[in-house]
């Protein structure tokens, strides 16, 4: 036992020495996940920074030009989930071509007719043409739209709009009757007073902030209070904390691939027989790729967190110990996952295509990508995310940074778990492969 | 210096092989070997390409597994295959090259020899033998990828010989090599031979054979066609000035060079 593990760290040694000789491969695998973390990292930091929503783009044609009209246009405009096109000179020709060019995705057409329309208290026309395939975007611009027109035509449209809907539902046309007559007096009576308070300078309550659209949207009394966990640093967002975890796990399973690879490479560039015929135990080989792998992983894990704490200031370090332990059992994970492939392929080639699809294809399901431990999965799909090694690695890091957990609470201690059967199994399948395509035994 | 086993066991043969035979997949590529090396001597394997030599030698090494026959080292049941002490007392130069191009010729030799067991001081004047052998000196500290081919072949054959073993195992130490090489490599088999050790030198160059080796065994599609010492195998066909080539043609039917 001891023989073997002084042979291990012996072959670990040697492998450690090669590998930052070989300076192109020593950058593809420390220099190039810190790139990635930090291209990464920006991008999140910056789409997303303070909650900021993404806006989506709307065209606007405006076949009526009339004031109302303008009106409904600087009201979009406003909108803190649209950004409005034409800009600046730009000219906003016929709606069917912009979408058919691809240039438009979503094109509001205000037929003419709508300042009369609204005018006379009726429902006017608006068309929105929109491409099926962007339905991210659909939501946010009738949110955009409803608000505006809401405050564009001063709540006047309401009772209308409720009537058509009442009717629609199959109420009786008295009942319908009653009930917009009653939202109109309604209307009326707030907007007698808003009008009365703006000329005499403001005297009963704050009627800046009462304009008519918000006392409709507003109407549960809710106090908005926001509050995060007094430890989680300022500027970590979820999407920032995803992103680091992310992509830390993703690059450490081509890292530590990259490393199991060199087994191959024992025998294709022919040392293999050498170490074989050596006075040692064969299985030191096997136990100095583990070592390699493990000690370069947690090296790569070192130098990422340091470089991403400079940078982001994701509070990496809040928690030492379970930190390390954190990155110790997805380090034996990983390792377990890298020196199995590499004992499973019969080639370099292999190895590489097949290790790159399947970390590419558990990242995706695994959360590495897009936060999938947010969604509300179907039973089958929630059980193949958590089939990959990569969503219990990000469970742990998200833990970790997100909820401020330690590593002794229990759903920490759960992904640990899964984590070292993980290590387990994959090495001791990789054992297995090994002793039967490596020593023939 | 000789070895208290070499004194017990004198007449007893080094390594004895018999009947071995290996498959690969589709391939029978060993058909019911027999042989036996004696102490001290340098047995030559000629044949042509693809007629088993390194096939053989895994074998003997260990690198193969599922071999049939038997194999004897010193008069005892032999396995290097899973018995570590068994691999202690054999040396090998495989035919494909094994070095680590990114490491220096030292730290390749440190490294092979920390591997089988030296240490401190021993290890010291086994790598200071080593490049002595090689004549590799002056250019230790150079990474092995900055090597000619003749000076890899040299580095491959002293890693090999590096722990001493009873039974230096060559496959091929002199493919590829330019000519100074070669009679460099030729000279360190001489000394190696000279110092006691025992080899098993295979080679598809009737040359060498016939230059270097005690004794010949003419290796043809998996089998031994015929052993002995080059005027042996010459009385053998009727014709005792016949060197290796016609010895060859007229056991085989067929040229030995490709
Ligand atoms: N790994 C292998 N798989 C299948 N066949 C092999 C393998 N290695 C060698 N052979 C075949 O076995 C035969 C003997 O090969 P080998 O022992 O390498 O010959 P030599 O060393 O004399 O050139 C050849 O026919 C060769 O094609
Ligand atoms: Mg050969």
């Amino acid at each position: 036992m001891r023989r073997l593990l002084q042979t291990a760290l012996l072959l670990a040694g040697k492998d450690f020495r090669v590998f930052f000789r070989d300076r192109t491969g020593m950058l593809l695998g420390l220099a190039l996940p810190i790139g990635l973390v930090t291209v990464f990292g920006f991008i999140t930091q910056f789409a997303f920074r303070g909650g900021d929503m993404p806006r989506a783009e709307l065209w606007v044609v405006d076949e009526d030009r009339s004031e109302a009209s303008r009106l409904l246009v600087a009201e979009l405009e406003r909108s803190a989930t649209l950004r409005l096109r034409p800009e600046g000179d730009e000219e906003a020709h016929d709606a069917y071509e912009l979408m058919d060019d691809g240039e438009a995705h979503h094109v509001l057409v205000i037929a003419a007719g709508f300042g009369d329309r609204i005018g006379h208290g009726d429902v006017p026309e608006l068309t929105l043409l929109r491409d099926p395939g962007r339905t991210m975007e659909d939501r946010l611009v009738r949110i955009g739209l409803s608000q505006a027109v809401t405050t564009v035509t001063r709540g006047r449209l309401i009772p209308v709009l409720l009537g058509q809907r009442l009717r629609d539902v199959g109420l009786p046309e008295d009942v319908v009757a009653e009930v917009v007559q009653a939202q109109e007096a309604g209307r009326a009576a707030l907007e007698n007073y808003l009008a009365q308070a703006a000329g005499e300078g403001g005297s009963g309550g704050d009627t800046a902030a009462l304009d008519v659209q918000s006392v409709f949207s507003n109407l549960v009394p809710m106090t908005v209070v926001d509050r995060q966990p007094p430890e989680r640093p300022r500027m970590l967002t979820y999407t920032l904390a995803q992103s680091v975890s992310g992509i830390t796990v993703m690059m450490l399973m081509f890292g530590l691939v990259a490393c199991g690879g060199t087994l191959i490479l024992e025998r294709e560039q022919g040392t293999l027989p050498r170490l074989l015929s050596a006075a040692m135990p064969r299985d030191a080989i096997l136990v100095g790729k583990f070592l390699f792998a493990a000690a370069v992983g947690l090296f790569q894990l070192a130098l990422l967190f340091c470089w991403g704490e400079l940078l982001f200031d994701v509070g990496m370090f809040q928690r030492p110990a379970t930190l390390l332990v954190v990155s110790v059992s997805v380090t034996a994970a990983v390792t377990g996952f890298g020196v199995l492939i590499a004992a499973w392929a019969k080639t370099t080639k292999q190895a590489e295509g097949v290790s790159t699809l399947l970390i590419l294809v558990m990242s995706a399901l695994g959360g590495a990508w897009f936060p999938v431990q947010l969604f509300d999965l179907p039973v089958y799909a929630e059980i193949i995310t958590r089939s990959t090694l990569t969503w219990w690695a990000m469970s742990a890091y998200q833990q970790m940074l997100w909820d401020q957990a330690s590593w002794t609470a229990p759903s920490v201690l759960q992904a640990l778990a899964v984590l070292w059967a993980f290590a387990l199994a994959t090495s001791f399948l990789a054992w297995h492969l090994f002793r039967r395509r490596y020593t023939g035994g | 210096m000789m070895r208290t086993n070499e004194l017990l066991a004198q007449d007893e043969p080094l390594l004895e092989v018999r009947d071995l035979s290996y498959s690969y997949d589709t391939v029978e590529a060993v058909r019911g070997v027999t042989f036996a090396v004696e102490r001290g001597e340098l047995l030559g394997f000629l044949g042509p390409n693809g007629a088993g030599k390194t096939t053989t030698l895994g074998c003997i090494a260990g690198l193969l597994s599922d071999w049939k026959g038997s194999l004897h080292f010193d008069g005892r049941d032999f396995d290097p295959g899973s018995r570590t002490a068994d691999r202690a007392t054999l040396g090998l130069a495989p035919q494909e090259l094994a070095l680590y191009d990114d490491l220096t010729g030292l730290e390749n030799l440190c490294f092979f020899g920390r591997l089988s067991g030296l240490a401190g001081s021993e290890l010291d004047t086994a790598v200071e033998a080593a490049l002595e052998l090689s004549g590799l000196a002056a250019r230790a500290g150079d990474r092995v990828g900055t090597y000619s081919g003749g000076m890899k072949r040299r580095l491959n054959l002293a890693i090999g010989d590096l722990h001493q073993p009873q039974l230096l195992l060559l496959d091929e130490p002199t493919a590829g090599v330019d000519p100074q090489s070669r009679s460099h490599i030729f000279e360190c088999l001489r000394a190696l031979r000279r110092s006691g050790r025992t080899l098993i030198y295979t080679t598809h160059y009737m040359e060498e054979a016939e230059r270097l080796c005690d004794r010949v065994a003419i290796i043809n599609e998996g089998a031994i066609v015929a052993l002995g010492s080059c005027r042996e195998l010459a009385r053998s066909i009727g014709q005792v000035e016949a060197d290796l080539e016609q010895v060859f043609l007229q056991l085989t039917g067929r040229r030995l060079r490709d």
